[in-house]
């Protein structure tokens, strides 16, 4: 029992931060038909910006984590500005191909400036210990992630429901052209989908070095290429989608590391990706996409 | 569903090849294109030094996968990130069949179906490796065929993963993660510029085909193409299967170069690089796919030797890593940013030339200016 209740926990926790991740790239692509590639460097622009914090001397992390979170969101608006603006009406592969540059270069100048190996950032050691809930031992690590991804989850909602701004990010995800005829500047939308998706990439990025320990180049990778198969699961450029695909796929995660046996083990990407491939061919737009009408979404 | 005018129409302007047909017009072009592939391969080939030679190896062998993805890709317009799987499986195919047995006694000493036993010529085993590419991407296309857009990207993506994790898994064939070695050394780069050559004229011929033309004319609209009866799946599956085979066959020619393969070689950072050269080049045109990954090739090269530390005036240079991937990078960025669609955005070089080069009289009636 105890050993089910840990696992579930793990599920929920790896699938909160795929879900968090997803949300970005959902959010970028509902608008802007981006398959942002650069998600995975505003990820590692927040855990390097801790590295800093923590070198120059902040160790507390009430200062850390709000600086990870302004880091990811300040990327996210300068890779928009000087990167994707001027291919915003280019086809959608061109749109992949900067995201990619923009990655490369990114990645590079931390290999370069940086150091190609990991750098230790110590900022949020203590959240890694054992607490109890009744007579189960949990991880406040986990807890903690899940109540926040939550609070961040309902945030993002309240935001694109209440707020002005909001409404014209889901209409934009509609229809942006009239949108603009409603005299919503088209840059003050998208930036704001950006920096929304850096927010959302900046706490990741944060629960993300306090499971590690540490940042390296490579460190926004593994999560977006995972986050871009949630999307792809919940419907690319659904938010419920990106949520629902999040968490499916923490939970197939966990479900097959500890149910394959042993020596199958180095199957465990194998297995995830056929299953995944298996559900795309059933329904390829995915679990929860709207579905598109006709002379829907022309730019 | 534009240059329907172009492939039909007689080549206006050329008056002494009047009613030249269409597929010698192609096969000349696909030449065209190929000719400074074949100038700059042998001049390396003749006068360079034994690293260049093998860097312009690898730079033929990533071009013959660039016009495999054009071919399927540029045509069909699905993104394809599964590449990689099929240079894997060419390479691993002829690794395992072709290496001599006392070689396989040493790496792989458990090779299940009595492959540890055999070891066959290394021509038979390169169109044994082709055939296994061409039958994976008949199993794989006759999915992938029926999807669209994401879907069928991370589709591919996951065709990737899943062969590269049996690959990394089954250690008893494939040696996993560990160096697969000894596999006989039986090319230079005179065949890797025979394959590049014939990977144009076959990329050129499709696309020009009446079958590319469908293929492109449903890449425009999915569902006009099939209401005027256009066949898209066994199309798309008909390029898949081609441009899969044109990456196996690279990773043969790879695999009897290098005698010494790896898994890692067959990842992301190929279907990245890869994909990088032929977007950047223009996705659309097989000179496209010829141009970008020359030019990505030539800068990856460029810079490497600055990265590890070049001597400029007598002057060491400090090694500075990261920099070649901040100069590939930046070329991508600055290539996407003034030139959106690639270099060759719809014509070919040829057909380009022949713009560039026949007086404005000549061409009046094409209607395409």
């Amino acid at each position: 029992m105890d050993y089910v209740i840990q696992q579930v926990l793990n599920a929920l926790a790896f699938g909160a931060e795929y879900a968090l991740i997803a949300l970005g790239l959902a959010l970028v692509y509902s608008i802007m038909n981006l398959m942002n590639f650069a998600h995975g460097e505003i990820i590692a622009s927040a855990g390097y910006a801790m590295y800093l914090a923590v070198a120059l001397g902040i160790g507390s992390p009430w200062l850390v984590a709000p600086m990870a979170i302004g880091a990811g969101a300040l990327a996210a608006v300068l890779f928009e500005r000087v990167a994707f603006r001027p291919v915003r009406h280019a086809p959608s592969t061109t749109g992949l191909l900067t995201a990619l540059g923009v990655s490369i270069v990114v990645q590079n100048l931390f290999t370069l400036f940086v150091s190609p190996r990991p750098r230790s950032v110590p900022a949020f050691n203590e959240l890694s210990r054992t607490i109890f809930i009744g007579p189960y031992a949990v991880s406040l690590l986990q807890i903690l992630e899940l109540a926040v991804v939550a609070a961040a989850i309902g945030g993002l909602v309240m935001f694109l429901k209440r707020s002005t701004l909001g409404l014209a990010i889901r209409a934009a995800t509609r229809e942006f052209s009239t949108v603009r005829l409603m005299g919503i500047r088209a840059n003050r939308v998208i930036a704001a989908a950006f920096a929304l998706s850096g927010l959302l990439a900046g706490i990741a990025a944060i629960f993300i070095v306090a499971r590690r320990g540490s940042v390296d180049p490579d460190f926004g990778f593994q999560p977006v290429i995972k986050a871009f198969v949630a999307c792809v699961i919940g419907g690319f450029g659904s938010l419920s989608g990106a949520v629902v695909g999040g968490l499916l796929l923490g939970f197939l995660d966990v479900a097959i590391v500890s149910l394959l046996p042993q020596e199958y083990g180095g199957l465990t990407d194998a297995i995830a990706y056929a299953l995944i491939a298996a559900l795309l061919v059933v329904r390829p737009e995915g679990l929860l996409a709207r579905r598109v009408e006709l002379g829907d979404k022309e730019i | 569903m534009s240059q329907s005018a172009e492939s039909t129409a007689p080549p206006i302007g050329l008056k002494h090849r009047a009613g030249m047909r269409p597929v010698v017009r192609s096969l000349i072009g696909a030449l065209i294109t190929a000719l400074p592939v074949v100038a700059i391969g042998f001049l390396i080939f003749a006068f360079a030094p034994a690293y260049l030679v093998r860097v312009a190896f690898a730079a033929y062998v990533n071009l013959l996968i660039v016009l495999g993805l054009q071919l399927f890709m540029g045509n069909s317009m699905v993104a394809n990130l599964g590449q990689g799987a099929f240079v894997g499986i060419g390479a691993y195919s002829v690794a395992i069949l072709a290496t001599p047995v006392a070689m396989k006694k040493l790496s792989i000493p458990h090779a299940p179906f009595g492959l540890g036993q055999i070891a066959i010529d290394p021509l038979l085993a390169a169109i044994a490796g082709l055939g296994i590419s061409g039958i994976f991407a008949v199993l794989t296309g006759l999915v992938i065929a029926r999807l669209s857009g994401e879907a069928a990207t991370i589709l591919t993506f996951s065709l990737m993963m899943i062969v590269h994790s049996v690959f990394i898994h089954w250690t008893d064939l494939f040696k996993g993660a560990q160096a697969f070695f000894g596999i006989p050394q039986v090319v230079g780069l005179p065949s890797a510029i025979a394959a590049a050559v014939l990977g144009i004229v076959v990329a050129r011929l499709f696309k020009d085909s009446r079958a590319g033309l469908q293929l492109r004319a449903s890449a425009e609209s999915l569902l006009a193409a099939r209401a005027f009866g256009v066949d898209v799946w066994r199309l798309r599956l008909i390029a898949w299967i081609l441009g899969g085979i044109m990456c196996g066959a690279a990773g043969i020619l790879y695999a009897y170069f290098m005698g010494t393969i790896n898994v890692r070689a067959f990842h992301f950072e190929l279907v990245m690089t890869t994909l990088a050269m032929l977007i950047l080049g223009g996705l659309r045109t097989v000179s496209g796919a010829v141009f970008g990954s020359a030019l990505l090739s030539i800068v990856l090269e460029a810079i490497r030797s600055f990265e590890s530390g070049a001597a400029i005036g007598g002057i060491t240079l400090p090694p500075l890593l990261g920099l070649s991937g901040i100069a590939m990078g930046a070329v991508i960025v600055l290539g996407m940013t003034f030139r959106p669609r690639g270099i060759f955005v719809r014509l070919e070089l040829d057909e380009l030339l022949r713009r560039w080069l026949l007086p404005p009289a000549w061409r009046r009636g094409r209607g395409r200016t």
